[in-house]
């Protein structure tokens, strides 16, 4: 992080006009963040084919189109920091760098799985690097994410807690219960509203009396920025200076990235209430294209090392399915097992 | 270890005190539980010993503050969340019944829920229907909750103690009319195990099965019975999820006859429970007569008083199911 | 290489899935994201985009019929590739009986009641005594031999008590002092086989008994995994089902259960139906199975498929061979010429009809059921038991309401020309339900086509 800030300052004494995230961090960390996008996709993509061919059990929220949000947020976190997730979680738990073979695993109800099989994907996470859990009530993690900051707080530590959650959430009381209590205690909380513009098949416009989720934030006297979450240094701009607030001691801040899914809702979705050209618009300001270009352009990353990567995810793509469906199943003797601590 | 009267408000109290002065993990979270001292003065001057951070006032937010409470123990740390009133458990449901429940159990073992959540419950304070409810039964069918009901000052102290050390969340009712019932208390750390019912009352011809404030009515019962030449058991259930049916099969194998007696609405009650465990268990074969359960009437809690004791089983309501299950006649 | 189109799976519970219609046909060009073809579901139509461009060909997935979920439809050829020899055979079917479920045909004879279609009728159990006791009085009387319906009960309404039992346990031992010989008064000896059967089985309860074979259940086979649990026919046993193992090869532990009347449950009684699926119910239990698949044949088909629409145990799958229960005929003439057939002549006489081709009932079998049954033992049992079930040409119990609740995989298997019971009443089931109709068969294709039998069975337990 030093030497980031170093660098920052150095390129603003040369003028630098990159966009912030190419001037703001290390080559090695930009090239990280293009394969966790690819990631992300193609875990994603991995999971739907299993998914069609009767691999995996119920359903699952594609987070496709939203990487740039997931990985921008995540970029200056730590380990020691902390993230609570949403329904629509599989690109937090990779962005805060889980492993996707033990993913599958877990969509696949092997016990190699993140949660043993009993969670699936609307529980997925990876709790050794901060993730305390995607979620299947909205915004049930928003509190949480709170709760984690007041122990922080506590424990006298300098961490921060990221909440996601989705622009449905922001009608729910948890979020602004826990907006308020975040803000009286000045917790180090960045609160983050994924809004792909609607709340399963309501829009945001029929659903929220504010024309943006971000506007909501000067009720509880924090900041309120408004991203294009399509563009990953737009969003890592924005969750930089809000973890470097939070950090200093100064309290929550509210990012909504505005974003968009290309897929439905869930796996039951038949989409009725988008058009195509409003998806077609969406997936032309695709985020991976977008940093890509910009990696290539800026002279980050040749043409070729952007294949390699690419060929890389899709072998971690390959050998983490082959992981999953060559481990074993739970016992379901053991059912009861994790109910209590023994 | 000395021992000394104490009020169950006073034990509950004690043993707050003692968890953090002992673990600095262990901090209060509640409404009005700091200068005010608790809507029941159960935290009192708690805050001028360990200061606000510790003993730390919220907003009126009980689904914010159950959910903080819930990430705090989840990252580390030992938070005991009061609600004013059990009955605004109803605002923290998703809280409790969907995170602090099955977080452990989605998560795959990856973490634990340590925290404690106290309830003031139960009618006789005049406060009608949306402060009085006995909403227990609810909890109980939660797998991932455990759920007490002390019912005297001595395990309101050990068994909140044992609470707070327990890594799993535990939910404690504390019956209102009892804060003020005094009884022994030793002095120090000392355990009452969540998961363990107590006879409080040795009998040969009937059981009865009872909760919280009820156990001291059944009590009471028993000695009018006694003087009848009526013979009765009471065991205090003390834990309702997990619940001991060693004791209860014990007893009623014993006594061949079970009432069960609590406060909750009778329909799908604690005491529903209870009889059907027993209709499973192998006590079934020794009994000799039916099952009989007093619980609260199914109405809300009315205001007016004499309305409002109708409503819940009195002294008199047990002495007579208990006389004709004995007798026969039931 | 040209992309697979597969039939997805759209919706949580989706095993199959049915195509509508195809938007496209055969040889057409389609883009990326054309719709494909339209998938019917219990809540709505999906329609499936082409997950490639390129020429559609090999179209396999036809309109209609159910397919499994992942199964290859048809393929998309990118340009430059040439579609192989559409060589591909049509999926075949997941098999079930289209049309809604029909009433069961009116008996021939006009004289036998519409059966109705919900409800197992108890029927020939005998009358319950009516008798008014509580649990330790029962017990008591089990223990002290004391007749219930004797007693005057002093409680509510005269239910018999504890103090009842004793006051009367001290008369008898008094009697009893007074005049040793006193035969037992009636009444008495069904309450000591009572007080028999019902210590057995908690014996086998309570003790360790994983695979251990009991007086009325006998491990087939050991092995890892679910247990297949397999139920005779009526007038059949346990030894019946290996002529149908001996094609079975799966490791799995396999259990047979002998029906009270029945091989090694011969003495045991039962007063109908209900009995029957009670006893299997217990006997499980007492093998402490909790999850199993069911296979049962003719009488013990329709006890399977009670049992596996009860809660006492969870079914993974079910089979059903010839099951009774369907519809209302039966052939009355077999059931009471076999129940009660003891020599060798009556015997193969009645085995012809069970199967098309008698050559398949080598003299082995026959041999075999001859011996178990020379002792009069098994045909007196089965006579008192037959009528409870089968009279006046009548099944007199039903399980076809059943069928609509069961939500495990569920296959039936008859005989087009069985003898004893019309493969007709297979028709109309639930479309979940798998049907399959050997044409030229009788009724025990386990026999006759145990090979195809056996792959019915591994495919089920799967």
């Amino acid at each position: 992080m030093a030497k980031a800030q170093a660098q920052a300052v150095a390129d603003s004494v040369r003028g630098d006009n990159r966009p912030f995230a190419l001037s703001h961090f290390e080559p090695a960390v930009l090239e990280d963040a293009l394969r966790q996008m690819y990631l992300i996709r193609r875990f994603e993509e991995g999971a739907e084919e299993s998914y069609m061919r009767g691999l995996v059990h119920g359903t699952m929220h594609l987070s496709i189109g939203q990487e740039a949000s997931a990985v921008g947020i995540c970029l200056p976190l730590t380990d020691a920091d902390m993230i609570t997730s949403t329904h629509r979680g599989h690109g937090h738990c990779i962005a805060k760098g889980a492993e996707v073979k033990r993913m599958f695993a877990e969509f696949f109800g092997k016990t190699t799985g993140y949660c043993k099989g009993r969670g699936g994907s609307m529980h997925i996470a990876d709790v050794s690097k901060g993730n305390l859990g995607a979620n299947g009530i909205v915004g049930g993690g928003i509190p949480i994410a709170v709760g984690a900051a007041l122990s922080i707080r506590m424990q006298k530590r300098n961490d921060v807690v990221v909440s996601f959650f989705g622009d449905g959430a922001n009608n729910e009381g948890a979020f602004h219960e826990a907006l308020n209590i975040a803000a009286v205690w000045k917790l180090p909380v960045i609160f983050v509203c994924e809004n792909n513009g609607y709340g399963m098949s309501t829009s945001t416009a029929r659903s929220t009396a504010v024309p943006n989720v971000a506007d909501r934030a000067a009720a509880y006297a924090m900041p309120g920025v408004i991203v294009d979450g399509n563009d990953l240094s737009a969003v890592a701009e924005a969750s930089v200076a809000a973890v470097e607030r939070a950090r200093a001691g100064e309290g929550p801040s509210l990012i909504e990235c505005k974003t968009y899914r290309h897929r439905g809702h869930s796996k039951s979705d038949r989409n009725r209430y988008r058009t195509k050209e409003e998806i077609e618009a969406w997936i032309a300001r695709d985020p991976i294209g977008r940093f890509e270009s910009q990696l290539v352009e800026y002279g980050i990353m040749t043409r070729d090392a952007v294949e390699a990567l690419r060929e890389n995810v899709e072998r971690e793509i390959a050998d983490g399915i082959e992981f999953a469906k060559a481990s074993p199943m739970p016992l379901t003797q053991d059912v009861a097992m994790y109910v209590y601590t023994d | 270890m000395t021992t000394r009267e104490l009020s169950y408000a006073q034990a509950i109290q004690e043993a707050m005190a003692i968890a953090m002065e002992a673990d600095e993990r262990v901090f209060l979270m509640g409404e009005d539980i700091g200068v005010y001292g608790g809507a029941f003065q159960v935290t009192g001057d708690l805050v001028e010993r360990f200061g606000p951070e510790r003993v730390r006032d919220t907003p009126i937010s009980e689904l914010g503050g159950a959910g903080v409470a819930v990430g705090a123990a989840v990252t580390g740390m030992r938070p005991i969340f009061e609600f004013q009133f059990s009955d605004f458990a109803t605002l923290a449901m998703e809280q409790i019944v969907n995170q602090a429940a099955k977080m452990r159990y989605m998560l795959g073992g990856e973490v634990s829920v340590p925290v404690v959540m106290r309830f003031p419950a139960g009618s006789g304070t005049g406060a009608a229907a949306q402060h009085s409810q006995s909403l227990e039964a609810w909890f109980g069918h939660v797998p991932g909750l455990k759920v007490i009901q002390p019912a005297t000052p001595h395990d309101a102290k050990g068994m909140l103690l044992a609470a707070i050390a327990d890594p799993d969340p535990v939910m404690i009712f504390e019956h209102k009319l009892l804060y003020k019932m005094k009884g022994p208390v030793p002095e120090g750390h000392y355990t009452v195990p969540i998961g363990k019912a107590e006879v409080r009352r040795q009998g040969s011809q009937l059981t009865i099965v009872a909760t919280a404030i009820m156990v001291h009515k059944a009590l009471e019962a028993a000695e009018t019975l006694a003087a009848e030449g009526i013979d009765a058991e009471v065991v205090d259930l003390r834990t309702i999820r997990p619940m001991d049916k060693d004791t209860v099969i014990a007893s009623v194998k014993k006594t061949s006859r079970l009432l069960c007696v609590y406060e909750g609405v009778k329909t799908l009650g604690v005491g529903a429970e209870v009889s059907a465990m027993i209709a499973e268990s192998e006590a079934f074969d020794y009994l000799d007569g039916p099952i009989v359960r007093l619980g609260g009437a199914e109405t809300p809690i009315p205001y007016n008083p004499e309305l409002e004791k109708a409503v819940v089983p009195q002294v008199p309501d047990i002495v007579t199911a208990a006389r004709e299950l004995v007798s026969g006649r039931r | 290489m040209p992309t697979e189109v597969i039939l997805p799976k759209v919706d949580m519970d989706m095993a199959t899935g049915r195509i509508s219609r195809w938007f496209v046909e055969e040889g057409a060009a389609v883009k990326k994201g054309d719709v494909l073809f339209e998938i019917e579901t219990d809540k709505a139509a999906m329609e499936i985009d082409a997950p490639a461009s390129g020429t559609l060909a090999n179209v396999t997935g036809r309109e209609g019929v159910d397919i499994p979920v992942g199964e290859a439809v048809a393929w998309i050829y990118a340009e430059g590739e040439t579609p192989a020899k559409a060589d591909a055979a049509p999926i075949p079917a997941v098999p079930s009986v289209p049309g809604p479920a029909a009433p069961p045909a009116p008996a021939a004879n006009g004289a036998a009641p519409a059966v109705s279609a919900s409800q197992i009728e108890p029927v020939g159990s005998e009358p319950v005594a009516g008798i008014r006791a509580t649990p330790l009085a029962r017990r008591l009387a089990r223990q002290r031999n004391v007749d219930l319906a004797a007693l005057d009960g002093t409680g509510p309404k005269g239910r018999v008590q504890a103090k009842d039992v004793e006051r009367a346990a001290t008369v008898a031992a008094e009697a009893r002092e007074r005049a040793p010989a006193v035969v037992p008064a009636a009444g008495h000896t069904p309450a000591r086989g009572d007080v028999e059967v019902r210590a057995r089985a908690v014996g086998q309860a309570t003790a360790p008994i994983t695979r251990q074979s009991s007086a009325a259940s006998t491990w087939l086979r050991q092995g890892e995994g679910t247990p297949l649990v397999l139920i005779h026919g009526f007038g059949s046993e346990t030894a019946s089902w290996r002529p149908l193992l001996t094609a079975f090869d799966r490791a799995m532990p396999i259990l047979s259960i002998d029906l009270p009347g029945h091989g090694a449950a011969v003495d045991l009684p039962a007063g109908g139906f209900d009995d029957l699926v009670a006893h299997v119910e217990s006997e499980l239990a007492a093998q402490n199975i909790g999850v199993a698949h069911l296979a049962g044949h003719s009488l013990g088909g329709a006890a399977a498929a009670a049992v596996a629409a009860g809660v006492a145990v969870e079914a993974r799958s079910l089979l059903l061979i010839a099951p009774a229960g369907l519809g209302p005929e039966i052939n009355t003439g077999f059931t009471e010429g076999f129940a009660a057939a003891h020599d060798e002549t009556a015997l193969r006489t009645w085995m012809r009809e069970l199967v098309a081709d008698p050559a398949v009932l080598s003299d082995g079998f026959v041999n075999a059921t001859l011996r178990a049954r020379a002792d009069g033992r098994l045909p007196a049992a089965q006579t008192r038991l037959g009528p409870l079930l089968f009279s006046q040409a009548t099944q007199r119990f039903s399980v076809r309401g059943l069928f609509e609740r069961l939500a495990m995989p569920v296959k039936v298997i008859a005989g087009g020309a069985d003898r004893i019971i019309p493969s007709r009443h297979v028709q109309g089931l639930p479309g979940h339900v798998g049907v399959h109709l050997f044409a030229g068969l009788g009724h025990m294709p386990q026999l006759e086509a145990r090979e195809a039998v056996a792959r019915l069975l591994a495919e089920i337990v799967r």
